[in-house]
């Protein structure tokens, strides 16, 4: 009982703190090269990992899918199958949790450092407003490099996907492409996408919530940080499942009217 | 607030950014093997610190379920409603789907999706619990009064991590495939007397031996990345979080990594 | 120029400041002593906002700022600088910008005004020829000058100190202990200083106050103070006496 009430103090806190967020980039919105500068420090520092992450997850739904296409001798459609269940379900959702990982942590170690050598304090009394000048670029920062990432990630998810379709189950490229289309339509890339966005924002407020509240020294630095990966990863499988739902009403709804 | 530029990477001599990035690369891997090689060592030359080695045990296992429960839950349950989605298109009806989900489930998803939590919950809480008793010297405390951190600190937790994560990805395999009985029961039509049949049609004993080794490197390896930072912290605040980063973000890679290693191993016995 | 009345301010259980009645006049140096945990940083945290009291009042220049939201405090504190305990200096900007922070803020100068001032602010703390360098680069004892100069580089009517000189070497230590000096008599700036240094409050303070367990136990000029009869400041001053 006691875990549930807590839990949700911590998500009205949240909130509360998403609206701070949004009302100062309403009313004092930060200098746009702050924004441009985390763009740039988060989409360099995260671009290996994602890549990386991208081309592997990829490559495993494709060996995945090989063994099963090959049962029901349908191997031509296994370009299709694994990209679409790649870019629907798995890949966004894997490479989130690889940013979650990366950008997450990072912002929030960051952020609960200045938090605990009291320079966010010093930047309050310097007459200064610590969300809008630190807070808000990386909010912003965050969710457009990381949908920027998780777009890439899922670009090259397609390409391991290939790689592996070749090496793997001896098809041929264009073999493999070839069937893309007719599984993969547009609804399946919008909900992909979407699915992108929507983590992209979870992780900004998330580890900028983290950061901002951390106390308690080096350990509370290590909890914040915990924390933050823990709760993200959660969060993006509740979205996961949230915007798959979504998707299926909406779908149902089209196909009726 | 502007963050610091991108040490002058553009600025210098690329053959030069190259040779140090290989010297350090080299530095932190021979490093690493080291204190896996310590490990190994401490693991087989005592025996561990029984109660460390089971109230670990009782962090790692007991406090990561239900975070892992509740998530693999939501995951399972969008493989399948995603499985019928596409089945519908390529072969028109969904009648493969419980089979297909539930090998989706047993060969990747609870191993990987268990593994990837626990690097979050368990790796990351490693890194920053000994890279803060690094900072605070009492990592070198440990060292004066003669006991060896390595068999102190690492041993007892790799232990713990390693049947922690057999466990966990045992009970979240079975909640995954509850979860999907559920919904193909409720949403798609499928009985569960035809999803258990199905089922037994693809499942082999094999597939579940298999995603038990999986989560046994799995967490076999959380716990050495971990605390490889943890031992390597640089010393503040900052350290700390920075180590935890790095332990979350290379144990997060290992685990992709090791699957597709273990996925592609694996498919030559089916 | 600030004005305490009943200030309470507790965590949980905790009281740490329990009813603190204090009058500062302006261009007066106060020393506020006390031992660890007597609520001496709380107090000066709450002034510029940083905490919110409990309940009492808090007059700064004839405002009641006790219940001021965050944006009505910005103009206060552009009013009254403080110095942090810790150096608390932004790790990734270099000094030059750590310094020009507040004058960007606050002020539409020109990159050579800038440049003057910082140069003059860091000319004060006696030091000079590290503008291009980061936080991390430089020893503790100039991290924190570097951060006072941060906060004299504004210009405030009120500078509040916690600790300027804990951790710092004796040379040092008389440096800044003369700045403080030098801006309240030149530029009739009022400071608070939150010290655990009686020796020093006796040279330079024009008025003294002593905590414990969250209330003033004795307060008054050196010269009152050295024939007190309170224990907790007989103990204060007996080390210093015998530094003397």
């Amino acid at each position: 009982m006691k875990s549930t009430a807590l839990f949700f103090n911590r998500l009205g806190e949240i909130m509360l703190f998403l609206k701070d967020v949004l009302t100062t980039l309403w009313v004092r919105p930060c200098r746009l090269e702050l924004v441009m500068e985390q763009i740039w420090h988060v989409t360099v520092q995260s671009f290996p990992t994602t890549a990386m992450a991208g081309f592997f997850v990829g490559g495993i739904m494709t060996v995945q899918f090989s063994m099963q296409v090959n049962e029901f001798g349908a191997a031509a459609y296994l370009g299709g199958l694994a990209t679409s269940a790649t870019i629907r379900e798995v890949g966004p959702m894997l490479i989130a949790f690889m940013l979650s990982g990366k950008v997450g942590a990072f912002t929030s170690a960051e952020l609960g450092t200045m938090k605990v050598t009291e320079q966010i304090d010093a930047i309050r009394c310097l007459g200064a407003d610590p969300i809008q000048e630190i807070i808000l670029p990386r909010f912003l920062g965050i969710i457009i490099s990381s949908f920027f990432l998780l777009t890439v990630g899922l670009m090259l998810s397609v390409i391991g996907g290939a790689t592996l379709g070749v090496v793997f189950a001896g098809i041929n490229p264009q073999e493999y492409v070839r069937h893309i289309p007719t599984i993969l339509g547009i609804p399946s890339m919008i909900s992909g996408l979407i699915k992108c966005m929507s983590y992209a924002l979870v992780l900004a407020t998330i580890c900028t919530y983290m950061g901002y509240f951390t106390t308690g020294g080096a350990k509370g630095v290590g909890r914040a940080v915990v924390s933050t990966s823990v709760l993200t990863m959660v969060s993006i499988v509740v979205f996961d499942w949230g915007t798959s739902f979504l998707g299926q009403l909406l779908q149902s709804w089209f196909a009726v009217g | 607030m502007t963050t610091k530029p991108a040490t002058n990477l553009l600025t210098h001599n690329p053959f030069s950014i190259f040779g140090h990035f290989v010297i350090v690369t080299y530095k932190n891997v021979s490093s690493f093997i080291q204190l896996v090689a310590s490990t190994m060592v401490q693991l087989f030359a005592h025996l561990p610190r029984r109660k460390e080695t089971i109230q670990q045990l009782y962090f790692v296992a007991n406090g990561s379920l239900w975070t892992i429960a509740f998530c693999v839950t939501f995951a399972s349950i969008v493989t399948i409603l995603e499985s019928s989605f596409h089945m519908k298109i390529v072969i028109q009806n969904d009648s493969m789907v419980p089979g297909f989900a539930s090998l989706l489930i047993l060969r990747e998803l609870g191993a990987v999706v268990t593994a990837l939590l626990l690097t979050s919950r368990i790796g990351a809480g490693m890194a920053a619990e000994i890279g803060s008793m690094k900072v605070t010297e009492q990592i070198d405390a440990l060292k004066m009064l003669g006991i060896n951190p390595v068999r102190f600190l690492i041993v007892p937790r790799l232990i713990a991590s390693t049947i922690g994560c057999v466990l966990l990805s045992i009970i979240a395999n079975m909640i995954c495939i509850f979860a999907a009985m559920i919904v193909a029961d409720k949403f798609l039509g499928y009985p569960v007397g035809v999803f258990l049949t199905a089922m037994r049609r693809f499942v082999d004993f094999q597939d579940i031996v298999f995603a038990s080794i999986k989560a046994f490197c799995f967490g076999f390896v959380i716990p050495l990345v971990s605390c490889y930072f943890g031992f390597h912290c640089k010393t503040g605040a900052d350290g700390v979080g920075r180590a935890t980063t790095q332990s979350v973000v290379f144990s997060s890679v290992a685990i992709i990594v090791l699957d597709f290693i273990l996925s592609y191993t694996f498919s030559y016995f089916y | 120029m600030i004005k305490y009345k009943k200030l309470v301010k507790s965590f949980g259980t905790r009281t740490v400041l329990k009813g603190i009645d204090l009058h500062i006049k302006a261009g007066e140096i106060v020393f506020i002593l006390g031992t660890s945990g007597t609520g001496k940083s709380v107090l000066l945290k709450n002034t510029v906002g940083l905490m919110k009291p409990d309940s009492g009042e808090i007059w700064i220049d004839g405002e009641n700022v006790s219940n001021f939201s965050e944006q009505q405090f910005l103009p206060i504190r552009k009013k009254c600088g403080m110095v942090f305990q810790h150096p608390a200096l932004f790790d990734s900007l270099t000094i030059y910008e750590n310094i020009a922070f507040g004058l960007r803020k606050h002020f539409n100068l020109d990159e050579t005004e800038i440049l003057k001032r910082v140069e003059q602010a860091l000319s004060l703390v006696n030091l000079e020829n590290i503008l291009t360098k980061r936080p991390g680069e430089i020893s503790y004892g100039m991290q924190k000058r570097v951060s006072l100069a941060r906060t004299v580089v504004l210009q405030p009517k009120v500078l509040l100190f916690d600790e300027p000189t804990t951790g710092l070497d004796p040379v040092t230590t008389n440096s800044i202990n003369t700045l403080i000096q030098n801006l309240s008599r030149k530029l009739n700036t009022t400071s608070m200083v939150v010290s655990h240094d009686m020796q020093c409050a006796l040279k330079i303070a024009d008025h003294i106050v002593v905590l414990d367990q969250g209330q003033i136990v004795d307060q008054g000029t050196p010269k009152q103070l050295l024939q007190s009869q309170v224990p907790l400041v007989r103990d204060f001053l007996a080390e210093a006496r015998d530094l003397l």
